[in-house]
């Protein structure tokens, strides 16, 4: 899902070898990543990569693609080792944040050296990992600060709405209200902490702001440049594992570039941590769980190279594989999950596909046939087709149908209709509850095309239901509408007639009334005593508001109750 | 010699006066022009008549010579009011010309020498000369008079006065090309007259013909078979509809059951939580998923089956750690227009399924997307599962690979690890489409032991998804995926037959 866009020099930099675009193009497919389109831009070639996975934020750069392509081709095995010194640096987490964003996670990353497409994919993924991880900085917001112009230590505090610093962006001090109100960030996350009574803020120990988190750096310490040497982590949120995480992945991420990870002292009202912790996590998996799910004969030793490609540290005992992976995963939940490990390692294209051998017959729903008998049968009067959205308003269902919301008109359509909360647009905001509106929207898109116009649609109709699980239910219906000059109530009843013969049933007509229809022109179907359906002549007012200038009759019915199970 | 019913008629006549002109004997026939034309024609390919064209350019003319010819032209208009007057301002003009006249008149009349042009407090004076005085009929008057009499002059007589070009610079007159054309019997046309047999000719065959047995007596008009018909539209089925039909009978022989279910509205419950998609997932979110304002929630099924759920998500199933959070009933009764397929697999798999079995449906869904050439507010999904004891990896790559083969004709399939949330291995499936190069055909995975043991199932179910949008797009031969749902009714029947 994550997308974003790398440099083939910056990966063969990484991966310490030249290859291809085709050959890249397979490469990707071990970090689980599917490369979406190449360019060249100022002499260099770029890559789009789209990465499947939305559990694997340590495949969302090109440090971490990088990394997996140098285990899947065994230049490296195993467990991938970072050494993590302590710093002598420590966060103390103010207790007034517990209701506002509680936790925060933080490391030290020294001796880098970024050049500007490394500076690139540090903020592609401190974004990407707090775009989509992180949920929209809800869950994870991270901040990455110039280390050496921060006088530790540092504090993770509640701030008052009305102190003042300068934000990114801006070249005069702002207050965190004013922030919230002015600032582009403020105004796209803002809610996330609006009316708590602090907004948390990120501040060193003479006082200087780092960062109002999960909103803005500051200007002084929140910019890395390709000077920047020594870096401050910063990650913030709702789950202590989640910012820990995240913490891990960008850290990692840094430590391929060449940096010396060190560690932070956190100091909570309650409990204190040493973050981050790179500490691998551990699963114990069957190997003959492995072999009959994947289908390939592997041995174990087989297996055991294919996870070392896939950085794991594996031991082998009594037909199980004990693993360590790495602590930027959490992704690992069940045997299944280190199964695809195992398949991505061997290649999906390396299998040979085979058909399953089943002994099974196929069939089809019976009311399906049905419904498609009836579709064959109005095509023989020369009807076309249409297929209409389910989709609509109640505008269209009622008002342009001269009808008031509320009213049941025999079911035909019923009172009332299914409407969305959160729709696109007011266009789409309900789902039909008969067909004849959409039908009439088809003939008003098509008044400068040749005339007749005679069509016919077999779709649903969602009515409310409050007996059922869903407590609404989809009828399947037929609506007829024949738009040509001088057609009438009678040449709609031919067809229904016709129908009615060939479906094998008894029906009537009686006279109703309905606004949508030319009085005494109009009347419901009813069969075995039961109503399934009107017919009549659409009334002028009701084409006027369609801005339809022909006469149209048509007809509009439940198939369920024509439904007769077949013997065959 | 075959002749048509035209063709007899006109030589019979054509006998009778043996040269003609064409109108006469168009008069004669009582034919229309066209009919007698290609009588004619057809006549003289058979050299039994000879049509003469003589080509003839003429002049006649135009709306503003036929004016002048009543009128007089502006110079003679001007001149009679000089030698009434003796003298005149332009201004004064103007009581027998028109605007676009006097512009011109000036230069006319210097040209002529019939008046002299001065100055007099800023106006222009013209006087009448001796030349205007005596001035009488020029080539020019002759030639007009000529053509007001005659109406069409050939080019020879008008130019012995005046040549053409002078004529159409004053917009006099206008050239034309005059045919005149003449028909006349050959002497084979002679000898063969006396012998044909002329028949009533009709166009229609009636019953009243066939039931008399006069049809032996008449000629059928012959038909030029050639000729362009009008466009005429049949009652044809939906051409996506059609297609979405094909696909479904195929799947059936493949060995498919096909699944459907009462209502497109769905519970969040089977639409995520039974495919062990955690409660704050990112698909789940507001802008993702629909929601309905009425009515908001529906039941959650059978005690038992959601308590499995439940605790799949919570704390994990057949080996899983689970997702680790409070699962909140509530949330699983929401009610949602249906976003997936899959949502049937989970359905029917708690429902109970024939083991081995293969399954599939084609649903309508609904994603909260904007309607453009590329996206769709609702569409339709086919997807299924196939489930057995034995079943892997393999096998789903088997599966995906015969869909390429059997659905879009491919030769050449690649695969590409992917992601479901209710699926581990995942797979995505590219299929080499002889026109279309390689298009992401499908996806498919196993579903999550999570999932499936939850549902009551402990064999392997591999789940798959074909996205047929683009072959569809292609077979129908538009690039706008709004064309899937056409309300454009000259399209739908211009759309070429589905099979």
């Amino acid at each position: 899902m994550p997308k974003f866009d790398v440099s083939k020099r910056d990966l063969e930099r990484l991966v310490g070898k030249e290859f291809t675009v085709e050959e890249w193009e397979d490469l990707f497919l071990y970090a689980k990543c599917e490369l979406d389109d190449v360019w060249e831009e100022n002499g260099e070639i770029y890559f789009k990569a789209d990465s499947k996975d939305t559990n694997r934020p340590d495949l969302w750069s090109a440090e971490g693609i990088a990394r997996q392509i140098r285990w899947a081709l065994g230049f490296q095995r195993g467990l991938p080792k970072y050494e993590v010194e302590k710093s002598d640096v420590t966060v103390y987490v103010d207790e007034r944040l517990k209701d506002i964003r509680p936790y925060g996670v933080y490391a030290v990353v020294e001796g880098l050296k970024l050049d500007e497409e490394a500076l690139k994919q540090m903020i592609n993924l401190q974004e990407k990992v707090a775009l989509t991880f992180g949920r929209r900085r809800r869950e994870v917001a991270i901040g990455i600060f110039d280390f050496d112009k921060v006088k530790p230590p540092i504090y993770y505090r509640a701030g008052k709405k009305t102190e003042r610093f300068v934000p990114l962006g801006f070249e005069e001090e702002l207050t965190l209200e004013e922030i919230l109100e002015k600032h582009e960030k403020g105004k796209e996350y803002g809610h996330l902490i609006k009316d708590r009574p602090y907004y948390p803020l990120l501040v060193d120990s003479e006082g200087k702001v780092l960062s109002m988190p999960p909103i803005i750096n500051s200007k002084t310490t929140g910019r890395v440049t390709t000077e920047t040497r020594n870096v401050f982590v910063d990650v913030t949120g709702w789950d202590l594992n989640k910012v820990m995480l995240a913490l891990n992945v960008v850290v990692t991420a840094l430590a391929e570039r060449g940096g010396k990870i060190r560690s932070v002292k956190v100091v909570y009202p309650d409990f204190e941590i040493e973050t981050p912790d790179l500490t691998p996590k551990s699963f114990e998996v069957e190997l003959d769980y492995i072999r009959k799910l994947a289908g390939l004969e592997l041995s174990d030793g087989e297996i055991k190279d294919l996870l070392e490609r896939m950085m794991y540290d594996v031991t082998l005992e009594d037909g199980k594989a004990k693993l360590l992976y790495p602590a930027f995963r959490d992704d690992i939940m069940h045997a299944r999950d280190v199964l695809e490990d195992v398949l991505i390692a061997y290649g999906y294209n390396e299998i040979e596909p085979e058909e399953p051998k089943l002994a099974v017959q196929g069939r089809g729903d019976k009311f399906v046939e049905f419904e498609d008998a009836v579709r064959e049968l109005m095509v023989g009067f020369g009807l076309q087709e249409v297929m209409t959205f389910n989709l609509t308003n109640r505008e269209a269902q009622y008002d342009r149908m001269n009808l008031e919301y509320g009213r049941d008109y025999f079911n035909n359509p019923p009172a009332e209709l299914v409407e969305i909360e959160n729709p696109i647009s007011p266009k789409w905001s309900a789902l039909r509850n008969w067909l004849l509106p959409s039908l009439l929207d088809f003939l008003s898109q098509n008044t400068h095309e040749e005339y007749p116009q005679r069509l016919f649609e077999v779709g649903k109709a969602t009515l409310i239901d409050e007996g059922r699980e869903t407590k609404t239910v989809s009828e399947s219906k037929l609506t007829v509408v024949l738009a040509q000059p001088r057609v009438t109530f009678t040449d709609a009843k031919e067809i229904l007639d016709s129908v009615m013969r060939h479906l094998d049933f008894e029906y009537e007509v009686e006279e109703v009334e309905h606004p949508s229809f030319i009085p005494g022109r109009v009347g419901r179907i009813i069969v075995n005593g039961q109503t399934i359906g009107v017919i009549g002549e659409i009334h002028p007012s009701v084409l006027e508001k369609w801005g339809i200038e022909m006469p149209v009759a048509g007809f509009e019915l439940f198939l369920r109750p024509l439904y007769t199970e077949p013997y065959l | 010699m075959e002749l048509s019913y035209g063709e007899k008629l006109t030589l019979i006549k054509l006998n009778g006066l043996k040269k003609v002109k064409f109108e006469e004997l168009v008069k004669e026939t009582g034919l229309e022009q066209v009919a007698v034309m290609r009588a004619v024609l057809g006549l003289q390919a058979k050299e039994l008549a000879k049509l003469h064209e003589r080509s003839e350019k003429v002049v006649k003319l135009t709306e503003t010579g036929k004016k002048y010819a009543e009128i007089g032209l502006p110079e003679w208009r001007a001149l009679r009011l000089l030698r009434e007057r003796g003298k005149v301002t332009l201004d004064d003009l103007r009581e027998v010309l028109s605007d676009d006249e006097l512009k011109p008149i000036v230069g006319l009349l210097r040209k002529e020498g019939w008046a002299n042009v001065r100055k007099e407090d800023g106006k222009l004076i013209l006087e009448i000369t001796e030349k205007g005085l005596k001035a009488g009929e020029r080539p020019i008057d002759k030639a007009l008079k000529l053509l007001a009499e005659k109406g069409v002059v050939p080019v020879k007589e008008i130019e012995k006065l005046v040549p053409v070009k002078e004529l159409k610079r004053r917009k006099i007159g206008e050239e034309e090309t005059l045919t005149e054309r003449e028909v006349e019997i050959t002497p084979e046309g002679e000898k063969l007259a006396p012998k044909v047999e002329l028949k009533r000719e009709v166009s229609v065959l009636t019953p009243e013909l066939i039931k008399s047995g006069k049809w032996r007596e008449v000629e059928f008009r012959k038909f030029d078979i050639k000729a362009p018909v009008r466009r005429i539209y049949p009652g044809k089925k939906q051409p996506y509809r059609a297609f979405l039909d094909k696909i479904r009978r195929r799947l059936i022989e493949m060995g498919f059951i096909e699944m459907t279910v009462d209502s497109l509205i769905e519970t969040q419950f089977w639409n995520f939580d039974a495919l062990f998609q955690p409660q704050n997932h990112p698909a789940r979110e507001w802008t993702d998923t629909y929601q309905l304002k009425y009515p908001k929630s529906g039941f959650l099924p059978e005690d038992e089956l959601v308590e499995r759920v439940k605790t799949a998500h919570e704390r994990g199933l057949a080996g899983s750690r689970g997702w680790g959070y409070v699962w909140s009933p509530e949330r699983a009764m929401l009610l949602m227009p249906r976003a997936h397929g899959t949502a049937l697999d989970a359905r029917q798999l708690a429902k109970g399924v024939e083991i081995p079995g293969k399954y599939f449906t084609i649903q309508r869904v609904f994603r909260p997307d904007v309607l453009d050439r590329t996206h769709l507010i609702e569409f339709n999904q086919i997807d299924g599962f196939v489930v057995g004891e034995e079943l892997n990896f393999r096998h789903l790559l088997g599966i995906l690979k015969r869909f390429a083969v059997e659905i879009a004709g491919a030769k050449k399939v690649k695969f590409l690890p992917d992601y479901y949330p209710f699926t581990e291995p995942s797979v995505q499936m590219s299929a080499y489409h002889p026109e279309l190069g390689w298009v992401e055909f499908g996806g498919a995975g196993i579903f999550r032991e999570e999932m499936t043991r939850a549902l009551g199932i402990d064999v392997p179910v591999i789940a798959w998804g074909i996205g047929i949008d683009r072959l569809a797009m292609f077979k129908l031969g538009i690039d706008d995926i709004r064309y899937l749902f056409s309300y454009d009714l000259r399209w739908l029947r211009e759309a070429k037959l589905v099979w």
